[in-house]
């Protein structure tokens, strides 16, 4: 969910609407705010599933040191989405293991 | 060909910035690089009023300060490499950088490492689920990116960072739905923990977390209690409800890349490099400062990062010995005045402190349950003991802590805190007060309400600093919560004023039963119960 109105931040700055999609699904978000936000923003928490044990990961640090929140973004696997801008037409997806869902 | 720089600062935080600052304004030519696409280090996630006094930038807000400090870069010459995360050090002063993918190597005659901190972690049963994640998490989701983390959150820490994030979280609309902490005492600041006590915020100490529920997210948390030697007390587990949790258990210093080009550490095993009095670690001609060098705040790691910045302009012949041993100098006593008081590097981890320095009785039921109790509040000197006639103001600041804008905001000298920052402030019982409110939006703990007991024959008036939207309008009625955040009698709002100079903190003004005049100390509208 996104902060309507901040009591001290009067406006973050962000940039124009742009569509993208995860695992398919069509989403919004604001042009170059890393994709964490978006994705948050409209509710979606886990990002990836390990390796070995299928556990979900989601956000963990927001600024690009712990790796939780890699993802396949336009089919490149382990990208950081909390530190990497959010780009018109962007194909998302959750990342198993290393890759997407056979 | 390898490029070169008199100096390179690696991280643009505070303590990085304030160091390139102070070298470029000697001639250094200076690169500062960071990890991150924007300069700032932690500074532009604080969102609240800075301690301190002038010179430390008091009553400023964190964000605020690194606007000032990116356009000072600017204006000196100081060359910023953003998206450059520093991967390797070497000890002829060489850098290994990634830039875009790209690996690329910068020299420099010195160095000055300031690459702040990295958050603690605490395993539990489920920690690594979606919805558990650091405290910094948090703050740079909700204060940079403007998305809330979550929409309840157990908060696990009550240092100073677990505090502010908290209050931080609530201002973002999330609800939080407790502070939990090992420790049978509060960490952080009194004021921290008395500003998101009163709005009804439990503080379970002596608390641990068990485990975080869910598969797929966070769906909900298990406290349980623990005895003195932090050992979970059976049966006392207590379920939560909450999606998010975040945790603030401590920072530790990121000193990975001075380990790797060989420095001392202060303890052979530990985090934190060994250094003489001018910053300059066993390596000669490299320097540290900010969180690096010792976990403290953000005013102090911009006087540290001076301080090395001046160190390296000395130790590359541009700046004379006389001149930067009394720049230095200078700087150490403004440090010094940061560095005394109840949460000084030499009181940390005390527990038996039983008076303030001034003498006065410390307040056990702040440090105990995050709040003043009653019957200690009137034992403090920014609180009057007689009746006072009209509006005046009640000081709610018992810890010495390094803060005196409250004395400045007054311009009629009702307030005093006197040359040593950390005193407590006195409000003098013959005072002119005009009821202007300054004091009350500029003190950076909020702990200052204007108390009007004369207001009519039943009602008393009570002013108190507001950061949450939407500001109540005139005439709404509510309830009056108390400093424990307890539910204490019917209030109305009677003005709630803005300025530019209060910067975003409001002056609520509510009426309340005239025996309610030192007890509301928050304010709940209707319809948001
Ligand atoms: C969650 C949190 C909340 C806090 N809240 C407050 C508060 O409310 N008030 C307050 O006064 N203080 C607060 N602090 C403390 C304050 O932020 C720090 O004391 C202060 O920011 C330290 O400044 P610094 O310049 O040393 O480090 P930082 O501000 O952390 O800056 C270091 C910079 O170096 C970069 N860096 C690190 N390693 C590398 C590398 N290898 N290559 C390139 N760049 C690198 C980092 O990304 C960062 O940008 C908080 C700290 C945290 C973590
Ligand atoms: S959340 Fe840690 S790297 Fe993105």
């Amino acid at each position: 969910m996104r902060i309507d109105k901040h009591p001290v931040l009067e406006e973050f700055e962000k940039g124009e609407v742009v569509e993208f999609t995860f695992d398919g699904k069509n989403m919004f978000g604001y042009e170059g705010e890393p994709i964490v936000a978006a994705l948050q923003a409209s509710g979606v928490k886990v990002h990836r599933h390990t390796t070995k044990t299928g556990e979900p990961r989601g956000v963990f640090c927001a600024i690009g040191r712990c790796t939780d929140c890699v993802m396949v973004v336009n089919g490149k696997p382990n990208v950081r989405t909390c530190v990497t801008p959010l780009e018109k037409g962007m194909q998302i997806e959750t990342q198993y293991g290393i890759g997407t869902k056979e | 060909m390898m490029k070169r720089y008199d100096l390179i600062v690696i991280g643009a935080g505070p303590a990085g910035l304030s160091a390139a600052i102070q070298a470029a304004k000697n001639g250094v030519k200076v690169a500062v690089f960071d990890e991150n696409k924007s300069p700032g280090g932690q500074l532009f996630k604080q969102i609240h009023k800075f301690f301190g006094s002038k010179e430390h930038k008091a009553k400023v807000r964190g964000f605020r300060i690194g606007q000032e400090l990116l356009k000072e870069a600017e204006q000196t010459g100081v060359m910023v490499h953003l998206n450059a995360i520093v991967m390797g050090l070497y000890n002829n002063k060489e850098i290994m950088v990634n830039e875009n993918d790209q690996t690329n190597h910068y020299k420099a005659d010195s160095i000055i490492i300031a690459t702040g901190a990295r958050e603690n972690m605490i395993p539990f049963e489920g920690w690594t689920l979606p919805g558990v994640m650091g405290a910094g998490a948090a703050q740079t989701m909700m204060n940079l990116h403007g998305v809330k983390p979550g929409s309840k959150v157990l908060m696990v820490g009550s240092g100073n960072v677990g505090l502010v994030v908290s209050y931080q979280l609530l201002q973002a609309g999330v609800e939080v739905v407790a502070i939990i902490d090992a420790a049978p005492r509060v960490g952080g600041y009194g004021v921290h923990a008395s500003k998101v006590t009163r709005t009804g915020v439990p503080l379970y100490l002596s608390h641990t977390i068990v485990k975080a529920e869910g598969t797929e997210t966070v769906s909900g948390a298990v406290i349980a209690q623990v005895n003195s030697s932090f050992q979970k007390i059976e049966g006392t587990e207590k379920h939560l409800d909450v999606d998010t949790i975040c945790i603030a258990v401590g920072l530790s210093p990121m000193s990975k890349l001075l380990k790797m080009a060989g420095c001392k550490m202060e303890e052979a095993a530990g985090d934190i490099p060994g250094v003489d009095e001018n910053n300059q670690t066993s390596l000669e001609g490299v320097f540290i400062a900010g969180d690096v060098a010792k976990i403290e705040e953000a005013s102090s790691a911009m006087i540290t990062g001076r301080i090395s910045g001046i160190s390296a302009g000395r130790y590359l012949g541009y700046i004379d010995d006389e001149v930067a041993g009394n720049d230095i100098s200078k700087l150490k006593n403004s440090l010094a005045q940061l560095h005394k008081g109840m949460f000084s590097p030499e009181n940390k981890g005390r527990i038996d402190i039983e008076e303030t320095d001034e003498g006065y009785k410390t307040s056990e039921s702040l440090l105990k349950k995050g709040y003043i109790d009653d019957n200690e509040i009137l034992s403090f000197p920014g609180v009057p003991k007689k009746k006072v006639v009209g509006i005046h103001p009640v000081i709610e600041c018992v810890q010495n802590i390094p803060c005196n804008p409250c004395q400045d905001a007054c311009k009629n000298g009702c307030i005093k805190v006197g040359e040593i920052i950390t005193k407590l402030p006195a409000v003098d019982p013959d005072m002119n007060c005009i009821g202007c409110g300054l004091c009350v939006a500029l003190c950076p703990g909020q702990a200052i309400f204007l108390v009007d007991d004369d207001y009519s024959d039943d009602y008393a008036t009570v002013t108190l600093p507001y950061e949450f939207l939407p500001y109540p309008k005139a005439g709404t009625k509510g309830i009056a919560l108390s400093r424990e955040g307890k539910r204490v009698c019917e209030a109305e709002v009677l003005y709630c004023r803005t300025n530019t100079a209060m910067d975003h903190t409001a002056l609520l003004t509510i009426k309340v039963p005239k025996e309610m005049s030192m007890k509301a100390r928050f304010f709940t509208a209707k319809e948001a119960l």
